[in-house]
């Protein structure tokens, strides 16, 4: 019997093999590659080729083969889940894939055995994971398992596309509410089972549904599953990937199938989306109305250029944004889709079907209330002219949650011509404004709404005014020009009379912001975000008769800066480097010669090209007459607070006595102490090296920083050093030369380091050339005493433009009661601060003042003030008009570090009635001096 | 190697089963047949088939069945098509059909056969049996019951054959249940019959026999008088359960041929 059924075996082999050559003799050309059909995947161990990768996050040690629990056989798989907060992963998940691929055509089924040591779900088991395309993923989720062993089915939707398949299991499970266990898997296979039938497949989890989209979009049609009905009757659904299914698009001019199946938006209109798997329809259908190609500007919003310790930022590229949770918070019946998209390399976000989102940050609420303003930059396609666009604050209130009955909120709607279509346009608004907003310490949430369904918006972000101090923008104003005005040519200052006529911004064609902007009363030039920016006299100027070409320059950000004259006719031009950054303002004298060989009788234009945020200021020609390679300007005035000083050699301070500044340590240098523009400097002729002598060793180590001014047109080298005693230790720090214009020069007293700062003794200066010295201090940033000493600094603008209360400068209004009694606890004084009046509010808890009739200040636009406390911590400005009485507060940036110039736009105090101002009131607490309160005109 | 040794033990099997469940060495000679050749859509010959219209049948079941073309017809392709549907209709949230032969044709004994593909699904409770023609007389189980094909919706590999008669009803109904391997009955054809003659009734799957019933196995033997043929689809009922969630209507059962043959 035996020997029969072998005899009959060969002859049946022997046949298959003769039809199979059969077969192969009727095929022409190439064979297509074939892939081993092996329908083992884990029996009692890893089939031929099969390896096994952990997905990232998991316990990668979390399968083992076990050898003990076992459906059938010698081994299974064990997985051993984590409880939740394991340090080793969060959860078990891995793949097994081969890497050649096998041919899965032949089978309908991937069929394993499973139970748990617990009641459990599996959230992920299937196969098509080949940790690479996944383009035949099939899945099924939430598998329950148990104790006991149990058979599981997933049946493959089209076998006939699985002819060289990699991934051929893979699973994903975590903790069961919070707890580890442990469950097994064995017998994993793919079986030809023909009890497993496909009921149907479908997108859209078989829904016809539609949604927007543009031009220009992917869509990856989403719920794509096949329903299967097992041999235990049951149904069980597969969630597939789109590589099992064959999409089709009714109008492939609207859009079309990507050879990743997802779907490519072209143009605009409607196409519907359908597909079929294995030749047979799915369920479900994917309407694509198209509007088209998204309309978008060209150019980012304008950089901001506050300070950035002056800004609480949302959403900028300038600025570190705070955490905001979410740009939309979906709420009920909002339409709003967002998407962060990029304009011109700037982040901005997109916002379409808008009619109200909530943008919120409940996580972490922010405290607006040192804030003036509120800044959003907003671009839209839509129709503005007619359109409302609305803003609104919500602040939590004290309890820093959500309602409690303490929440406060105030909306203000935005028409033309604020709004414009196809323009970058900013909402810049005082928080005064946002009256009903008083909670100001807990803010969380922010509500766009209005006409306009599709919105950019960009910097979003509160900001304060009045503060200056910052390293993005220059404290003071450029010092000013000495220089008598018959040797001066002028394009840009407010000392001199200007050549008239002069564009600051033709259009070269430039990436370049360029804008006039108050610094310190002082009208600056800011080129933000230079690449290049030119500048157009109104005709050509001779420059003959003049010797040198200055500018002040202020950059904190830059890394490069070329000024270049440009002659006309032939258009000749030539560019000479500016070292920057700068410290502080750096004024440039450079000689006309430097330009050769532009033509100095027919100078028509200038230019600059580098990088950053320039501030210029004081732009003309002059002629030097006599006095060569001098300085014909002192040193620039210090203006830090003497309480946080130690001088050495300045007019401004009391200096250290007894420093001889000559001693005589075998050097060539000829020193000597002379008179620039009344003020006394340091001049090191032909220097080699130079030392000074302190009387006595000086504690520096409450100070923060060296300061000195430099100046020399021929050295090319300088080193300071700084030297303690016992045992003598020097450092030194090289400094720019030559300098054009006077350097002011801080260096970090770490930068001396190990030089011991409790113990400093001896200066020396090393270098060459004819070296001007001056205000060598030390200093601490950010310290002071608890009054000023220096006078506040003095107004420069034009009496004619201005409105003054209170000043030295000015004529003042007559008749104003400084110290009315409106029951205040402030003693309230007029004092002398280095012969300058300032006001002294001691003990501020409100203070008013009072005019002796109306003013009319509408045609001012600004409000100044001088402002120095070293012990406040709130300070609100506020200007009152009558009939009836209106009042708006103005936080100010308070403690100051020396004397703050504050500038409020008038604006900033609507609904105040300008025509009517008849008193200011201040509030807060400290010590407070006040000096050069005026209104101006920009 | 290995795998050619395996699909030679295949082979054998396929072989070995063919020739133990071949069509035993009997001479029969046909009688009676509807091959459903007709066009889409028209009704099953009238000569032949009658509908029982109503509901419930003493099982519980679930659905009206009625004589309309949306639930009894021919499907063009040479098949008849009862389709389940969900439907509101005579009070009743499904309909389906009920065809027999009763009072157009009846016989004692021969090969009672038809070709079929069971419709999908939980709940749904396909049959194709006989009854004795004097039921309206002696009233049922007394008349006899022959089911040579009982399905249920959710047991996709598994047939019953069973006989009903007085003391065998209920619960003690003669069954046996048929397990196709590796295929289901929802997904093709298969052929259900049974070979009846005095000395018992033989029930066979695709000609596999797979039970046979003797005189000597029951109480009183009523299956010696002329017996109708019924071919029906429920939904519901006490046999099968109700459809639920995952159940997809319409579903359809398709009969490619009822044949029936005397031995000669």
């Amino acid at each position: 019997m035996k020997n029969t059924f072998i005899h009959k075996c060969s002859l049946f082999c022997l046949a298959l093999v003769l039809c199979l050559s059969a077969c192969q003799r009727d095929i022409e050309g190439l064979e297509p590659a074939t892939f081993p059909s092996i329908a083992e995947v884990f029996i009692d161990g890893f089939s031929p080729g099969l390896e096994y990768a952990a997905f990232g996050g998991s316990v990668v040690t979390g399968f083992n083969v076990d050898e003990d629990v076992t459906y059938t056989g010698t081994a299974s798989m064990r997985f051993e889940v984590p409880d939740v907060g394991d340090p080793a992963g969060a959860y078990v998940g891995g793949a097994y894939f081969v890497e050649g691929g096998r041919d899965l055509s032949g089978f309908d089924v991937l069929t394993f055995w499973a139970r748990a040591t617990r009641n459990a779900n599996l959230d992920v088991v299937g196969f098509g994971n080949d940790l690479g395309e996944l383009k035949h993923v099939a899945t099924i989720n939430n598998v329950p398992v148990n104790t006991n062993w149990q058979k599981y089915y997933i049946p493959i939707p089209d076998p006939a596309v699985l002819t060289q398949e990699k991934g051929m299991f893979y699973y994903s499970e975590g903790p069961e509410n919070g707890e580890g266990y442990t469950f097994w898997i064995d017998e994993v296979k793919f079986e030809k089972s023909g009890t497993v039938v496909q009921k149907e497949s479908g997108i859209v989890d078989g829904l016809n549904d539609a949604r927007s989209a543009e031009t220009g979009d992917v869509i990856n049609v989403p719920g794509l599953y096949s329903l299967f009905n097992l041999p235990t009757g049951r149904d069980l659904r597969v969630g597939l990937a789109p590589g099992y299914f064959e999409f089709s698009s009714s109008d492939a001019s609207i859009a079309t199938i990507t050879e990743n199946n997802a779907i490519a938006v072209i143009d605009s209109g409607s196409t519907t989306i359908t597909a079929t798997l294995a030749g047979e329809a799915s369920k479900g259908s994917l309407t694509i109305n198209s509007t088209g190609a998204p309309l978008l500007p060209l150019s980012a919003a304008p950089s901001p250029t506050r300070s950035a310790d002056s800004v609480l930022s949302l959403y900028s590229n300038v600025y570190q944004d705070e955490q905001v949770d979410t740009w939309n918070t979906r709420w009920l019946y909002s339409t709003a889709e967002e998407s962060f998209i990029q304009i011109a390399g700037d982040d901005v976000i997109r916002y379409k079907n808008l009619n109200f989102v909530g943008i919120e940050w409940p996580s972490a609420t922010k405290d607006i209330s040192s804030m003036t303003h509120f800044h959003m930059d907003v671009w839209t396609p839509d129709p503005t002219s007619a359109a409302a666009f609305r803003v609104l604050l919500i602040d939590f209130g004290a309890d820093n949650s959500f309602d409690g009955g303490d929440d406060t909120q105030h909306e203000m709607t935005f028409n033309a011509p604020t709004l414009q279509t196809g323009e970058w346009f900013s909402i810049d608004v005082p928080l005064s404004s946002f009256s009903g907003l008083t909670g100001r310490r807990n803010l969380a949430q922010l509500v766009l709404s209005g006409d306009l369904p599709n919105v950019l918006i960009d910097n979003v972000y509160f900001y304060r005014t009045g503060s200056t101090s910052g390293n993005d923008s220059p404290e003071m104003a450029a010092p000013s020009p000495t220089r008598d005005p018959g040797s001066v040519i002028s394009i840009f200052s407010d000392a001199y009379s200007n050549v008239p006529g002069t564009n600051f911004n033709p259009d070269w064609g430039q990436a370049t912001q360029v804008s006039e902007l108050s610094v310190a009363g002082n009208n600056t030039l800011l080129y933000a975000g230079l690449n290049y920016q030119g500048t157009e006299l109104a005709s050509p100027i001779d420059v003959s008769a003049m010797t040198h070409f200055h500018i002040d320059v202020w950059t904190a950000n830059s890394s490069a800066l070329n000024t270049f004259l440009i002659s006309n006719d032939p258009t000749m031009e030539k560019g000479v480097a500016v070292n920057v950054p700068t410290a502080g303002w750096l004024q440039l004298d450079i000689p006309l010669s430097d330009f050769t060989p532009v033509e100095l009788n027919k100078i028509f234009q200038l230019k600059f090209d580098g990088a950053g945020d320039i501030y210029l200021d004081n732009i003309y020609f002059y002629n030097e007459g006599s006095g060569g390679d001098e300085p014909t300007i002192g040193a620039p005035d210090p203006t830090r607070d003497e309480g946080s000083v130690i001088s050495i050699f300045s007019d401004s301070y009391t200096d250290v006595a007894g420093t001889n500044f000559n001693p005589d340590w075998g050097q060539a240098t000829q020193t000597s102490i002379i008179d620039v523009a009344g003020n006394n400097t340091l001049l090191y002729a032909g220097l080699n090296y130079q030392g000074t002598e302190l009387a006595s060793q000086i504690d520096v180590t409450s100070m923060t920083h060296l300061h000195f001014d430099v100046w020399s047109r021929n050295s090319d080298n300088l080193m300071a050093f700084l030297i303690s005693a016992d045992p003598t230790t020097e450092t030194f720090q090289s400094i720019n030369m030559p300098t054009t214009g006077w350097l002011q020069v801080d260096i970090a007293l770490t930068e001396f380091s190990p030089v011991e700062l409790n113990k400093i003794f001896q200066f020396k200066f090393e270098g060459n050339g004819d070296v001007y010295l001056d205000n060598i201090y030390f200093y601490a940033e950010g310290v002071g005493g608890d009054e000023p000493t220096t006078g506040a600094p003095a107004p420069t603008r034009d009496a004619a433009k201005v409105i003054s209360i209170f000043s030295d400068a000015y004529d003042d209004v007559a008749g104003t009661n400084f110290n009315p009694d409106w029951g205040q606890s402030t003693q309230t004084s007029i004092i002398d601060v280095v012969g300058n009046s300032t006001l002294l509010y001691d003990g501020l808890n409100y203070q008013g003042t009072e005019l002796a009739g109306q003013i009319d200040v509408t045609s001012m636009t600004h409000l100044h003030i001088d402002v120095w406390t070293n012990n406040s911590n709130l300070l609100e400005a506020f200007i009152i008009s009558e009939n009836p009485t209106t009042e708006i507060g103005i936080p100010l940036n308070v403690p100051t570090t020396g004397w703050l110039q504050v500038d409020i736009p008038l604006s900033d105090f609507t609904p105040v009635e300008l025509n009517k101002i008849f008193q200011f009131k201040f509030e807060g607490n400290g010590d407070i001096y006040l000096d050069n309160l005026y209104f101006y005109q920009e | 190697m290995k795998w050619n040794t395996i699909l030679c033990i295949a082979g054998l099997a396929l072989m070995m089963v063919q020739c133990e469940d071949g069509p035993e060495e009997k001479s029969w000679t046909l009688v009676w047949q509807d091959e459903f050749d007709g066009a889409e859509g028209e009704s099953p010959d009238p000569t032949k088939w009658g509908f029982d219209i109503g509901t419930d049948w003493g099982n519980q079941q679930l659905e009206f069945d009625t004589d309309r073309p949306e639930n009894a017809s021919l499907d063009g392709e040479g098949n008849l098509r009862i389709v389940a549907r969900r439907e509101s209709f005579g009070g009743r949230a499904f309909t389906s059909a009920r065809m027999t032969t009763q009072g157009k044709f009846g016989q004692t004994y021969g090969r009672f056969e038809a070709r079929m593909q069971m419709p999908l699904g939980q709940g749904l409770w396909p049959a194709f049996w006989l009854l004795g023609e004097n039921i309206d007389e002696v009233s049922w189980p007394q008349c006899g019951e022959i089911d040579i094909m009982e399905y249920r919706g959710q047991e996709p590999q598994i047939v019953h054959g069973s006989l009903h008669g007085p003391g065998n009803f209920a619960g003690q109904a003669l069954t046996q249940s048929f397990t196709l391997q590796n295929d289901r009955f929802d997904v093709g054809f298969h052929l259900f019959a049974v070979e009846w003659d005095e000395n018992g009734i033989s029930y066979f799957v695709d000609d596999r026999l797979y039970y046979q019933i003797k005189p000597e196995d029951t109480g009183e033997w009523v299956f010696n008088a002329p017996f109708f043929i019924i071919v029906n689809v429920a939904v519901g009922g006490n046999y099968v359960g109700p459809p639920n969630e995952s159940t997809a209507f319409p579903q359809t059962m398709l009969v490619d041929y009822v044949r029936v043959y005397r031995e000669e």
